[in-house]
């Protein structure tokens, strides 16, 4: 049983190595086969430049960087804020890695796409993901490559912090929701306006950046469901249930109308039909007759 | 028993009118033409004299041939099932080879059919087009005047919500429902009164060979376009997929004929095509393209050609039906992505687009739920017909006058906002927004950052609420709110079919049973907390079951949700719902589509001879006395002959060989002649003044029959001078020399398959020495008609009528 495992895990070995992409074996080849002799190799085994593995590492050590501050700021959102600095720091050195020549060749082609495993460009793509799908671009302005915290995020940070010490600092003195719903009225309003032009579609979810996104939803959750501020929209609207009773009675009036006095028409007649038979029985009638 | 009878009784026929004193001077004729007694079945000018024979009760009562026969009745209640119209005529797709056409043909040769095969095609590439351009119309037009109505109402009911006004909106919403609707409703109540409803039956009846007056006409197109628009975006629960299948055949028709009667132009192009013949074909063509560009479908607009319509089916129709039906889609789909700004994209295959579905894997097990989801679907798809059918008897009988129809729809309208904003308002279902692609997504009572389901559902396109029902995730919405759904778009969507407006019936369907299948989902996953239900897998059966109850159409509609939903893995559990659902329904009743063919008296004839009818003869089902013309006739007698009649084929026949009444007038038969051939003949003034002078040297071809087609004047309008009817027409190189014929000891069913294979207008039935004994027209074999209900089935005997 073992030794066939051993046989299995060397032929995978034979295999990976026998499978490295030519144009890679091709292009290091010489190189490297000086390169082995210096380090005592006696055959040409592939060996990545300094340059590509010191990019490498610390790729690795900035994807790290991000994935732990990404899932620390899950939950309140606030991961586009929190962790840009780690994702243009990745995304620079992913650039750099992607452009780096060593031995007229781009670290990136020696790294990217060499095998069906990948993990550099998979774990990088995720993490694009991940930060593409909260809009968080949106947040910032891109000057210089590095990333400031756009006019309109600002703005909206201020508002929304100035609603929420409005509501905790109401309901701290008073302690009376009422007050609360009063008193806020006006900032939690402006901020909604706020939000609202933000968006580009009428939803307002797909472009807006998701630190705002979830920022806002805390908002309204606290003031429409906690606080229950939104009461007003309830209302008893006595002349909207008479105007749909009037109108759906109408139908049936209708048609109790049309019923009882449509003009008496007169009934269609059945066509005679001339047929052998008929014929023949009319014909002996007509003799009798 | 009563043929061996044939000579003396028929003898004894004869001397009888001259008893009578009322035998026309032409007594060559079989039957006479001034006998009113005599009357036949489409004269009815004079058939309806009260003065019966006394035998006609006895007579009705015993019915021709034992089998169920209608009640001895003189007058009958408008919007019967037992009935068929006589107005309607056939179409003649039996070519008439007579001396003319020879000539043509010996004239025109081999490069002739060659030119005529590549005008097809050719035609057939502009319907494509055109039919694929009329879409986009209707599409754009409906999306973007939707997306303004449903913006504004939003706006209003966000400014009236928070100061309890909101009857303001809703006002204002029934308000606009009304104006538009009421646009539409008045144009095809008043102006154009066919273009109601999704046009399916038409075309139906069309493409079986009825010619249902003015379908085809351009006039009707550009009222149904109109219609379609104002109906889907005056928010009935009506759909653009129906109206779409008849616009396609309106184009195929207009096209192909090379000329508008509408617009009294005539390009003079395509002559060769006007002809009943050539003309169905096209327009069994237009409606597969208007099929394919209502759903994206073009292997389902062929099949539902097929399926539903086309009597006649041949190798060369198919490909140049597909190759329409592939053009249409295409150039629909270039339009949409260009409109909506990917040139090129090709993302936008038909009107209804029912999303891109996963390929939903099923178990075994599961194949009992498609059939039980199948079964309902088979008995709401009964009941809908069912209600749709007793609201059809009732318009026909009550609400018949045209502004009386534009009311009802108008009423309907606003009783269609009525229901929607009460559901909303009542119904207090609320969602976080963001979560699906809600276009107008309306807050109402619901939290700040939520919005209510019910107004999103409303305040869109019925096709979208589709989709809605099928893509989203279970959650959604709650049991209660589908359940109140449900309940009030089936009502709603039975009462809207059949208004004076053009909508179809699809849309509205597959909405109502994708909600149901939806809540059956939620159900199935309350019972069986621990399964993960896919939603979308039975919105999707529901709505085919739902459908396929409806319209009860089983081959094309499978294809055609499979194209639309891309999925060909999908294919068995749509066909076994289909098929569950169709034999489920038509234990109850007939597809809706059949329900409304009978209601509007039209003699279609089904696919298959009635059975167990091998002992009915010819000569029971023939119309006996045959009104005849001699080989060269008196132009007087022709005359009076159309005035009096109303028949459109007269069998030419020779002169007897004594002009004696006492012995039998039974005359050989030499071929067959139209009454439009006649009309011709009349107008064009080709007669002698001497029947024993040769025929004068006047160029006669083909065009000049072609010219009038297909709106020939009637006998009425032409002005024949009385020293006229004195001359003598020749009819034997006009006539059809070699008419179909079967003697008069065929049998029903033998009678059946050569008149509906043939797509034959008149059948002469002959006698032992080829001698015309009576006729056979579509209504004479229409009249037997096979029932089923509820496992019981039989035949029954139509009763005729002029006056529906």
């Amino acid at each position: 049983m073992e030794k066939h495992y051993c046989v299995f895990v060397l032929y995978l070995f034979y295999s990976t190595i026998s499978a490295k992409d030519e144009s890679f074996i091709m292009k290091a080849n010489i190189k490297e086969n000086i390169l082995n002799q210096e380090e005592g190799y006696s055959f040409p085994y592939p060996v990545y430049p300094e340059e590509c593995t010191s990019l490498l590492n610390t790729i690795a050590q900035y994807a790290s960087n991000f994935t732990f501050c990404s899932i620390k700021n899950a939950k309140p959102i606030t991961l586009c804020r929190n962790c840009v600095e780690n994702y243009s720091n990745l995304s620079k050195i992913y650039n750099e890695l992607m452009t780096k020549v060593v031995n007229e060749t781009t670290c990136g082609s020696l790294l990217i796409s060499q095998d069906r495993f990948d993990v550099v460009l998979e774990y990088y793509d995720r993490i694009t993901d991940i930060w593409n799908k909260g809009h968080c671009n949106d947040c910032f302005d891109f000057t210089n490559e590095t990333a400031n915290l756009s006019n309109n995020t600002i703005r909206f940070n201020k508002m929304a912090e100035d609603t929420m010490n409005c509501i905790t600092s109401t309901y701290n003195l008073t302690n009376n929701t009422e007050e609360v719903c009063v008193r806020c009225m006006q900032s939690y309003i402006s901020l909604d306006i706020f939000y609202k032009t933000l968006s580009k579609d009428s939803i307002g979810v797909d472009t807006i950046c998701m630190d705002i996104v979830d920022s806002m939803n805390t908002t309204r959750s606290v003031w429409s469901k906690s606080l229950n501020c939104c009461k007003l929209r309830k209302t008893p609207e006595i002349i909207f249930l008479c105007c749909t009773g009037i109108i759906s009675l109408l139908p049936l009036l209708f048609y109790v109308a049309v019923k009882y006095c449509g003009p008496i028409r007169d009934l269609p007649n059945v066509l005679k039909e001339s047929r052998f038979k008929q014929s023949i029985l009319r014909s002996v009638q007509g003799r009798i007759n | 028993m009563i043929l061996c009878n044939t000579k003396t009784m028929n003898s004894n026929s004869n001397s009888s009118f001259n008893v009578e004193g009322s035998v026309s001077e032409t007594t060559s004729d079989t039957a006479q033409l001034v006998n009113t007694e005599e009357a036949s079945t489409s004269n009815y000018g004079q058939l309806n004299n009260h003065g019966d024979f006394q035998d006609s009760m006895e007579d009705d009562l015993h019915g021709s041939h034992g089998i169920r026969r209608r009640n001895p009745v003189q007058k009958i209640e408008p919007g019967s099932m037992n009935i068929l119209s006589a107005k309607y005529e056939s179409l003649d797709y039996d070519t008439c080879e007579n001396h003319l056409l020879l000539d043509e043909e010996r004239k025109r040769g081999y490069p002739f059919v060659v030119w005529k095969d590549m005008a097809r095609w050719f035609i057939i590439l502009l319907i494509g087009v055109i039919t694929a351009l009329i879409a986009f119309i209707i599409d754009i037009c409906i999306e973007e005047f939707s997306d303004i109505k449903y913006k504004e109402l939003k706006k209003s009911v966000d400014k009236y919500a928070l100061i309890d006004k909101l009857y303001i909106p809703y006002l204002l919403w029934v308000l606009s429902n009304i104006c538009i609707v009421f646009i539409g409703s008045m144009l095809v109540a008043f102006v154009e009164p066919v273009a109601a409803g999704s046009g399916i039956p038409q075309v139906k009846c069309y493409l079986n060979g009825v010619m249902v007056p003015r379908v085809v006409r351009f006039k009707t197109l550009l009222v149904k376009t109109i219609g379609v628009i104002t109906a889907v975006v005056g928010g009935l629960a009506g759909g653009k997929e129906g109206p779409m299948i008849h616009s396609g055949a309106v184009v195929a028709a207009g096209i192909s004929q090379g000329k508008s009667t509408t617009f009294n132009k005539d390009f003079k192009i395509f002559q060769y095509f006007r002809e009943d013949h050539e003309k169905r074909d096209f327009v069994s063509a237009g409606a597969a393209a208007g099929v394919s560009a209502a759903f994206g479908a073009p292997i389902g607009g062929v099949l539902f050609s097929l399926e539903e319509g086309t009597s006649f089916w041949n190798q060369a129709l198919t490909w140049r039906t597909f190759f329409g039906t592939v053009v249409s889609t295409f150039t629909l789909n270039f339009a949409l992505s260009a409109y909506h700004g990917h040139p090129g994209e090709l993302s936008y295959p038909g009107l209804l687009n029912l999303g891109k579905m996963d390929p939903f894997p099923f178990q075994f097990y599961e194949l009992p739920v498609f059939m039980f989801f199948g079964a309902v679907g088979g008995m709401l798809g009964a009941l809908w017909n069912y209600i749709n059918f007793r609201l059809s008897v009732f318009r026909i009988r009550h609400v018949s006058a045209p502004w009386l129809r534009v009311v009802e729809a108008c009423l309907v309208a606003a009783a269609s906002a009525t229901c929607g904003f009460l559901m909303m308002f009542l119904l207090n279902d609320c969602r976080p927004l963001g979560e699906d692609p809600t276009k107008v997504p309306l807050q109402l009572f619901c939290a700040d950052g939520e919005y209510n389901t019910l107004a999103a559902i409303w305040f869109q396109t019925p096709e979208a609420s589709v989709r809605s029902f099928l893509h989203d995730p279970i959650g959604s919405y709650k049991p209660w709110s589908i359940l109140v759904f449900v309940v009030c778009y089936f009502l709603l969507s039975a009462w809207t079919f059949g208004l004076a407006v053009s909508s179809g019936l699809f849309i509205p369907n597959l909405l109502t049973g994708a909600a149901w299948g939806r809540l059956l989902a939620i159900i199935i996953q309350l019972i069986l907390p621990s399964n993960s239900i896919n939603p979308a897998k039975y919105a999707l059966i529901g709505a085919a079951a739902q459908l396929g109850g409806v319209v009860r159409m089983t081959i094309s509609l499978t294809v055609i949700i499979i194209e639309t939903t891309g999925q060909i893995s999908n294919a068995l559990p749509i066909i076994i719902t289909l098929v569950v659902a169709k034999w489920t329904g038509d234990f109850f009743n007939e597809g809706i589509y059949d329900i409304h063919i009978q209601l509007a008296a039209v003699p279609l004839l089904p696919w298959e001879p009635p059975p167990l009818t091998h002992n009915i003869y010819a000569s029971e089902v023939m119309s006996h006395p045959v009104f005849t013309l001699r080989t060269v006739e008196n132009v007087g007698h022709i005359v009076e002959l159309l005035k009096i009649v109303s028949y459109n084929g007269f069998p030419v026949v020779d002169p007897p060989l004594a002009d004696d009444p006492e012995i039998t007038t039974y005359k050989r038969l030499r071929g067959m002649i139209l009454r439009s051939q006649l009309i011709v003949l009349l107008q064009n003034k080709l007669y002698n003044e001497n029947a024993n002078t040769a025929w004068s040297n006047f160029t006669v071809d083909m065009n000049v029959f072609r010219r009038e087609y297909p709106r020939y004047p009637s006998i009425d309008e032409l002005e024949i001078e009385d020293w006229e009817k004195t001359c003598t027409i020749d009819l034997r190189p006009y006539m059809n020399p070699s008419p179909y014929t079967l003697p008069h000891r065929a049998s029903l069913p033998r009678l059946f398959r050569l008149f509906r294979a043939l797509g034959l207008r008149h059948l002469p039935i002959v006698n032992d020495v080829n001698e015309v004994v009576g006729m056979v027209t579509r209504k004479d074999i229409a009249r037997y008609r096979v029932w089923r209900h509820r496992g019981h089935m039989g035949m029954e005997e139509l009763l005729l009528s002029s006056e529906i």
